[in-house]
């Protein structure tokens, strides 16, 4: 009897130190983060770090507002690609799909998951980007852009961000589909509504808690890609207003800059860093807020 | 009619989507505007230039040797140059964009996929950067502490200094140290850490291949990063010699003493549908600084 509640105990405090390792490895990452990028952020200047829109480290000037917006850029064309798509396609899954074709479907959204990014980078480069100058040219030539652009483009790393995300979100809306009880949706037909406007009116919002994480997931991996987006974006640091113009993320300016950075300009990369850090935490505690929320109803 | 609403959302956020690529592009940017149609030239196009990241050993020895600086040595390459820290991605730009320009190392120049361009009439070889008439070139460095205490990576130092190992760098199409003499070391046991930039890695690479022959009882480990890396590695002692494609830093140079090793010549490259074969120093520069934007204004 004695030994057992000694191993009992023990095992208990093993699954505690496992438990407080991912805490850990978080509060070094902030740690880390904050009392080397504060410092540099104070060094430069708060707000002339976050609005100034000239990057060139060379000659000390360090604003990264251009990298903030062409995160947000990406990530809204990833949004725009991906979130119907990735609907559409559960709604296919879940609801649809007959058997045959059930299983090699949801293999391949899984392999997509498994594909490393720099293959999605380089998928890019070879095969997105030159579709993504024909389709510049042809607009140039057709009078409605004034630039024609290299390929090298917001709209070609939102393409490929927007397939990126659509396993996140296909496999959280399917379960969450998956998770709503069946007599919901016999219900609704029972009451004669059609097979599309139960999916859409009964299904969809029952399920809305795992939809919206589903995205927010995705918003996550799509705004913390580096790999791909800096191998087709075009990495210009400066603000552009047309989607077939290139620009630098945040991610992408810290990886194409970090291997030769000394001194300040290091610690500004780092200080992106904590920007990119902060941005990632209002999407979680967003994710937490709408969870509450839909919890509430 | 939650159906008609999704469709309407959906085929209002394509037409959003399309409406921003019509009121976009105010920004000047002279990133390929290839009007013309696959496959044929035309010159009134805008040039795509290609640049590599801040700080880079390249980029750093590009802008200085072209003067795409200000009075203060700021680099001024235009804000609308692409931009990457890959010199295979370099080279793939170039060689699917017919109106990009850009500029890798001459010893990673790759010429069944892109063209090296004539700097003043001079064409990219090791022989001209040795002769003089193709200027444009920087120094490999490899930098080790001054009171370091291992047999093998000093020997490896001396081996690299000799007329063998520089047999070696000229062999690789990088230019040799003028005086060397014939390799007289020890060829003592043990190994020894070498690493740093990814420019100067392919040489090393071969350098302790045929260090190996000369030495069999020393082993040397490689690793490939990146330029400030290897000299901060150094300083630390991870690694006994560290590799850097620039000129040390002071900060760097206080710890370290730095030998240069070879030079690397820096080839600016166009697609190989572009007719231009020559162009002058302040061509290059006045496409790079965003003066010209149009093959046809060069």
């Amino acid at each position: 009897m004695k030994s057992k509640a000694w191993t009992e105990k023990f095992m208990q405090g093993v699954f505690f130190v496992a438990a407080c390792a991912s805490v850990l490895a978080v509060a070094l990452i902030c740690v880390f983060l904050f009392a080397n990028g504060i410092p540099a952020m104070k060094e430069i200047g708060f707000i002339k770090f976050l609005t100034g829109d000239v990057w060139r480290p060379s000659s000390e000037q360090f604003g990264i507002l251009s990298m903030i917006v062409g995160s947000l850029y990406v990530t809204a064309g990833a949004i725009i690609f991906g979130v119907p798509i990735g609907i559409l396609t559960s709604v296919f899954m879940a609801m649809y799909c007959p058997k045959r074709i059930y299983k090699p479907l949801k293999a391949a959204t899984e392999l997509l998951a498994g594909i490393p990014s720099v293959i999605y980078g380089f998928f890019g480069l070879v095969v997105v980007v030159p579709l993504v100058r024909d389709f510049g040219n042809v607009l140039y030539r057709a009078g409605i852009v004034e630039k024609a652009g290299d390929g090298n483009s917001i709209l070609t790393a939102s393409l490929i961000l927007g397939i990126m995300i659509l396993p996140t979100i296909i496999g959280t809306t399917e379960s969450a589909m998956r998770a709503v009880p069946s007599h919901y949706y016999q219900g609704s037909l029972a009451l004669g509504a059609t097979k599309e406007r139960s999916i859409f009116r009964v299904i969809i919002p029952a399920a809305k808690s795992g939809v919206v994480a589903g995205i927010v997931l995705g918003i996550g991996r799509a705004i913390g890609e580096t790999m791909a987006v800096i191998m087709i974006a075009g990495n210009q640091p400066r603000i552009t207003g047309s989607i077939l113009q290139g620009i630098r993320t945040l991610t992408g300016n810290i990886v194409i800059e970090m291997g030769y950075a000394t001194g300040l300009h290091r610690e500004a990369l780092i200080a992106t860093g904590v920007v990119l850090f902060v941005f990632i935490l209002i999407i979680n505690f967003s994710v937490a807020l709408l969870k509450r929320g839909a919890d509430h109803e | 009619m939650k159906m008609k609403k999704f469709i309407a959302v959906l085929s209002i956020a394509s037409m959003m989507a399309v409406a921003a690529v019509g009121c976009g592009s105010k920004d000047g940017e002279d990133a390929g505007t290839d009007k013309g149609s696959e496959g044929s030239w035309d010159a009134a196009s805008a040039i795509s230039v290609v640049s590599r990241e801040e700080g880079s050993g390249t980029r750093g020895a590009f802008t200085e040797l072209f003067g795409v600086v200000d009075e203060d040595d700021n680099d001024m390459t235009t804000l609308d140059a692409q931009t990457t820290n890959n010199t295979s991605v370099m080279m793939t730009t170039v060689s699917e964009n017919e109106y990009a320009i850009g500029y890798i190392s001459l010893g990673s120049l790759d010429e069944s996929l892109v063209k090296a361009v004539k700097i003043d009439g001079a064409e990219a070889t090791a022989e001209n950067i040795e002769n003089g008439s193709y200027k444009v070139s920087r120094p490999f460095n490899v930098a080790m502490k001054p009171d370091l205490d291992n047999p093998v990576a000093t020997d490896f130092m001396a081996f690299i200094m000799s007329t063998e190992g520089q047999e070696v760098v000229s062999g690789e199409g990088y230019i040799p140290v003028a005086e060397v003499e014939a390799y007289a070391g020890t060829a003592p046991e043990g190994s020894c850490v070498v690493g740093g930039s990814s420019s100067v890695s392919p040489l090393m690479e071969k350098l302790i291949e045929a260090y190996k022959e000369v030495n069999p009882n020393a082993s040397i480990e490689l690793q490939t990063t990146d330029s400030t890396t290897g000299m901060t590695s150094a300083i630390e002692g991870s690694y006994d010699i560290g590799m850097a494609s620039r000129e040390l830093k002071d900060e760097e140079a206080a710890e370290l003493e730095g030998t240069v090793i070879a030079t690397d010549g820096i080839a600016v490259i166009v697609n190989k549908d572009n007719p231009t074969d020559d162009l002058s120093v302040d061509q290059v520069k006045s496409i790079y600084v965003g003066d010209v934007t149009t093959w046809d204004a060069v």
